[in-house]
């Protein structure tokens, strides 16, 4: 064997290479004026570590580097036997997990976690994150979730659907240019219904047409289905306002906030998020409920089996096209409820906010959660959207809102490298992957195309 | 009804006076989405996956170029055989440029999973990734602004045709796009690493027995692909500016040409692009500007819905 | 109500240029085990795809009479809706739902010609669980039926070729069929495996009374089996008739065993 072509050179090569990308990732930016600054100074770039060490940046990166190394190397020896140890430690827990009482006792503890959590912070930037970027994103995920962890259908223009969701809300509350229908003005508490409909009802008119297609090309249909949905949005003034969104024009006045006047009962919501929180918290439990009830039903069933099998599936059977347009038009609903809450919360709308991006950032939510996983994208929402909002708040030095996409598009090619089930797997993918891995099944085939 | 009628009549008096003006920029614009769906087919024909990174290859092609002729041009405008110079260097760089960042990103995105046989849907969420990552690194190693390539000749009309100016840019474009396109005809069609990339397209499995190795056959193929979406990186950068999103949408088009002519056929991409090309550019004179990007998605959707595989039918193995 | 289940006639199936099925017609009556034998690419699976609704051959018709004397015409149906007629099948390689356990494999047969509610499946009101008891029960039975019962909670991708040829004859039979098309259903068994599903199928005719249509390579299978034969070659049909009168014909022996015996040569 040449020299170059032994393992532990490739490994070396492979750290090295690993840490100098996420060395130029983390290092400075630069432009097109000056390439050099973020090219070279993301390895010549002086650094000090609390004064303790001194030095340049590529230092770092080589010591890094050969950690890394040293770590896989110490990994492809003795990984196998530490994993049997760990497994037989995790044997005692994993079992516990898996007991009913024990599993809704432990949802029973975070979700009073998660009642206290908005005193436990008590900066306004993590309360208003709390709402607008967790919860809102929990239930995106949730709706995502359906769409592509239960019947496997990838779909890049989610967005589309929260969209609608806050569009509808403007409409019906008299927020936007178009007249709010019969005139009436609705309390956004009567929008949830209505926005609730009409996603479904998005979801059935887009996905009876497309999701006859194949799986690949249902992505690329769903991706230009969201852009589509944002140029109409930044485009006809006369109805949604325009690139304004809802506050532009004269006479247009803000989303009003929920409220309640029943009975003795009179609460109005205001720009405060912690009341919206309250409020978003048991839609989210009641979507999660309504989810995990649907995964295990018959429909949850039949989506599994159209994942792994669509022709076997529609041998015994089940329409597939039924199924997946009934998890499109589910999968809606709680995007178009997060939609009713951001219209809500944040008085104004922008077509800004719904871009392609979105989609993305909700796609990774749920695979690095665990597509198919409830819990699992529940963790991977309030994860991954509390660390990008840290990073936004307290920037470490070189780090622009901007790259956080960067970081995005990175941990989707980690993630499908290393844990292809995600962060908590569903027991029903991870053993579609084992078994694919192996040869064994067809799951998500119908992306080939390559049927009987 | 006679508001419409008038209406209409006005759409098709822009559509007479400006229809050889509008085909000129069609074909031309055509010739690019065809270089670019060259890719996706090519790399369609062997792994049966759209390769959802394909936009981020044309928008190195595009960077790659423009780094190196802002090196070598200086400031002064050349003439004469330097220009002709100046766009061949573009070519090279672009050219080189993608395939580099396509190989990379098959060894990265792609061999991996293939090594682990995971299913589909990893690879097109891989590749999604690989795209977000790839725009979004060059995003801020580059600035998120639109900069003009430098231009290697004064841009001027250089014959008319029915009275619409033929501009050297768009010449340019014909040339390189068909000279590269027969060239990789010819290659796909007569050499021993394209009967390779046939074999693979028609069945991987014998082709392997065959003694075809597969590996290099992909990796070749997204290499070839990537040379030519480099090179369309570049002509479309010549014209509209380099910005690390200029991917995009080019892309997503010049996928709608590739399954308009039917993924996996090499002459389909071409005659997609250039049938796209042509109606969006015609499309001008009925649509709002705003709109125009709708128009080939629309396009796209029809065909998908209506001929999923395209006008020439899929599959690679049978094109060529 | 005809005593005839399947009616094909003069079925062509085209690909492109490619002839798959020319001009075959054929017949099937109500309880009868009828085998369709011929070579490797004859159009055997072509043709249970145009029964079940897969393909859809270009020129010919394809009655199936189903439970309520009703003549359904099959060509131009979706497969959903042909099984929800009565036709189930199983595939030449198995096609499980490999994730899921035995149980819920047939499960999934046995629910798929219930109505849907997505409001239902959430509230889990008394409809929805008596219904999802009856599926429980009508699986239970049928697991017992082929014999699978110890391996309910089995994942169904750790199962054995023989114990995947019953559960997907339990699964087609969860759908209440009619008639039951099995395509090889004994390739990949062993020869202990291949007695016991004989056995099996006979059972599903004469205890269920579902009509068998079956696809097999191994003649020993198909000649004990099969009241009745057709013999395809080169998508056409060559001849027609008992066991005996299949063995006996010179047409047959040419084509098909003549073929065999050059298989087994390359073998």
């Amino acid at each position: 064997m040449a020299w170059w072509r032994q393992d532990w050179i490739r490994r070396l090569v492979t750290s090295l290479a690993v840490v100098a990308v996420v060395e130029l990732m983390t290092g400075p930016s630069g432009s097109f004026a000056a390439p050099t600054t973020g090219l070279i100074g993301s390895y010549n770039e002086r650094v000090s570590v609390y004064g303790l060490f001194v030095g340049r940046r590529w230092m770092v990166f080589l010591v890094l580097a050969l950690v890394f190394f040293g770590v896989w190397s110490a990994w492809l020896r003795w990984g196998p036997r530490t994993r049997a140890s760990w497994r037989s430690t995790m044997a005692t827990p994993r079992e516990m997990a898996a007991r009913r009482p024990v599993r809704w006792g432990f949802y029973l503890v975070l979700l009073v976690v998660a009642g206290f959590l908005p005193h436990l912070v008590n900066d306004p930037y993590w309360q208003s994150v709390l709402v607008e970027q967790i919860a809102v994103f929990v239930l995106l995920a949730l709706g995502l979730n359906v769409v592509v962890g239960f019947a496997g259908l990838l779909d890049l223009g989610f967005v589309a659907f929260y969209a609608i969701g806050a569009y509808t809300t403007a409409w019906v509350t008299g927020a936007l240019p178009t007249p709010a229908p019969f005139g009436i003005h609705l309390n956004p508490f009567w929008a949830i219904p209505v926005a609730i409909v009409f996603v479904m009802v998005a979801g059935i008119l887009l996905g009876t047409p497309t999701l006859r297609l194949r799986g690949d090309y249902l992505a690329i249909v769903t991706l230009g289905f969201g852009e589509i949905i944002t140029i109409f949005a930044n485009n006809l003034y006369g109805i949604t306002g325009g690139s304004y969104g809802s506050g532009g024009t004269s006479g247009s006045h803000p989303i009003p906030h929920f409220s309640i006047s029943l009975g003795p009962i009179h609460y109005r919501w205001t720009l405060a998020p912690v009341p919206y929180y309250y409020l978003t918290l048991v839609f989210v439990v009641l979507f999660i409920l309504g989810f995990s009830l649907l995964e295990h039903s018959r429909i949850g069933r039949a989506w599994t089996a159209i994942r792994e099998d669509e022709v076997a599936a529609e041998s015994v059977g089940i329409n597939p096209l039924k199924y997946k347009v009934m998890a499109f038009a589910i999968g809606a609903a709680s995007a178009g409820f997060a939609g009713v809450v951001t219209a809500s919360q944040s008085n104004f709308i922008f077509p800004a906010t719904f871009t392609l991006q979105l989609s993305i950032n909700v796609l990774v939510l749920v695979i690095f959660g665990g597509m198919g996983s409830i819990p699992g994208v529940v963790a991977g929402a309030v994860v991954i959207q509390t660390v990008s909002m840290y990073l936004i708040h307290t920037p470490p030095a070189g780090f622009q809102e901007s790259d956080l996409y960067m970081y995005i598009g990175a941990l989707l090619i980690v993630t499908m490298i290393f844990r292809p089930a995600g962060l908590i797997p569903s027991r029903r993918r991870r053993r579609e992957i084992i078994l694919s891995e192996a040869g064994e099944a067809h799951a998500d085939e119908v992306l080939t195309g390559d049927v009987a | 009804m006679g508001a419409f009628a008038h209406f209409l009549a006005g759409h098709f008096d822009t559509l007479r006076l400006e229809f050889w003006s509008l085909l000129v920029g069609g074909v031309a614009n055509g010739f690019i989405y065809g270089m670019v769906a060259v890719g996706y087919t090519l790399v369609y024909g062997v792994l049966r996956l759209i390769n959802f990174a394909h936009s981020e290859i044309f928008m190195t092609g595009g960077f790659a170029s423009y780094f190196v002729l802002r090196a070598v041009m200086g400031t002064s405008v050349p003439s004469g055989w330097a220009t002709f110079g100046v766009i061949l260097v573009g070519i090279v760089v672009g050219g080189t440029a993608g395939a580099l960042a396509a190989t990379l990103l098959e060894r990265v995105a792609y061999r991996t999973l293939r090594r682990r046989n995971a299913p589909k849907l990893a690879y097109l969420i891989s590749a999604i990734g690989a795209s977000y990552f790839l725009f979004n690194l060059a995003g801020k190693e580059f600035g998120r602004y639109n900069e003009s390539m430098p231009q290697p000749y004064i841009n001027h009309p250089v014959f008319t045709i029915f009275g619409a100016p033929v501009q050297l840019y768009y010449l340019v474009i014909v040339a390189a796009g068909a000279v590269m396109w027969l060239v990789l005809d010819r290659f796909v069609a007569a050499t021993k690493l394209g009967r390779g990339i046939r074999a693979v397209a028609q069945d991987a499995e014998t082709a392997s027995l065959m003694g075809v190795n597969i590996d290099r056959t992909i990796a070749i193929t997204f290499a070839l692909g990537g040379a030519l979406g480099g090179v369309g990186g570049f002509l479309f950068g010549l014209g509209s500016g380099v910005v690390y999103t200029m991917g995009f949408v080019p892309a997503l088009k010049a996928f709608t040409a590739a399954v308009l002519g039917g993924i996996g056929n090499l002459r389909g991409a071409m005659i997609g692009g250039l049938i796209l090309g042509v109606v969006e550019s015609l499309s001008i004179a009925f649509v709002q500007a705003a709109y125009f990007d709708v128009v080939a998605f629309a396009i796209l959707v029809l065909v998908l819905l209506v001929r999923p595989t395209g006008i020439l039918g899929e599959r690679l193995g049978r094109s060529a | 109500m005809s005593d005839l289940i399947f009616d094909v006639r003069n079925v062509t199936l085209r690909f492109g240029g490619v002839v798959s099925l020319n001009d075959v017609s054929l017949h099937q009556g109500r309880g009868e085990i009828l085998a369709v034998i011929g070579p490797n690419g004859a159009g055997k699976t072509s043709l249970f795809n145009s029964l079940t609704g897969l393909y859809r051959p270009q020129e010919g018709t394809i009655t199936f009479e189903g439970r309520n004397g009703v003549a359904l015409s099959i060509i131009g149906k979706k497969a959903h809706r042909v099984s929800a007629a009565g036709v189930a099948r199983t595939f030449q390689a198995s096609r499980m739902f490999s994730a899921l356990t035995t149980f819920e494999n047939v499960k999934i047969g046995a629910e798929s010609h219930r109505g849907i509610g997505v409001l239902g499946a959430m509230v889990r009101g008394p409809g929805t669980r008596r219904g999802e008891h009856e599926s429980d029960q009508r699986t239970l039975e049928l697991l017992s039926f082929v014999g699978l019962s110890a391996k309910a909670n089995v994942i169904s991708a750790s199962l054995s070729y023989g114990d995947r040829r019953r559960l997907e004859i339990a699964r087609g039979l969860a759908t209440d069929p009619q008639v039951l098309l099995l395509d090889e259903p004994a390739a990949g068994t062993n020869p202990a495996e291949k007695i016991q599903l004989t056995e099996l199928i006979r059972r599903v005719r004469d205890e269920r009374g579902v009509s068998i249509l079956l696809i097999e390579h191994d003649m020993k299978l198909v000649m004990s089996l099969a009241e009745r034969l057709y013999v395809l070659n080169f998508g056409s049909v060559i001849a027609e008739g008992t066991p005996d009168e299949i063995r006996a014909n010179p047409a047959v022996i040419e084509a098909y065993l003549g073929s065999s015996e050059q298989a087994e040569d390359r073998a």
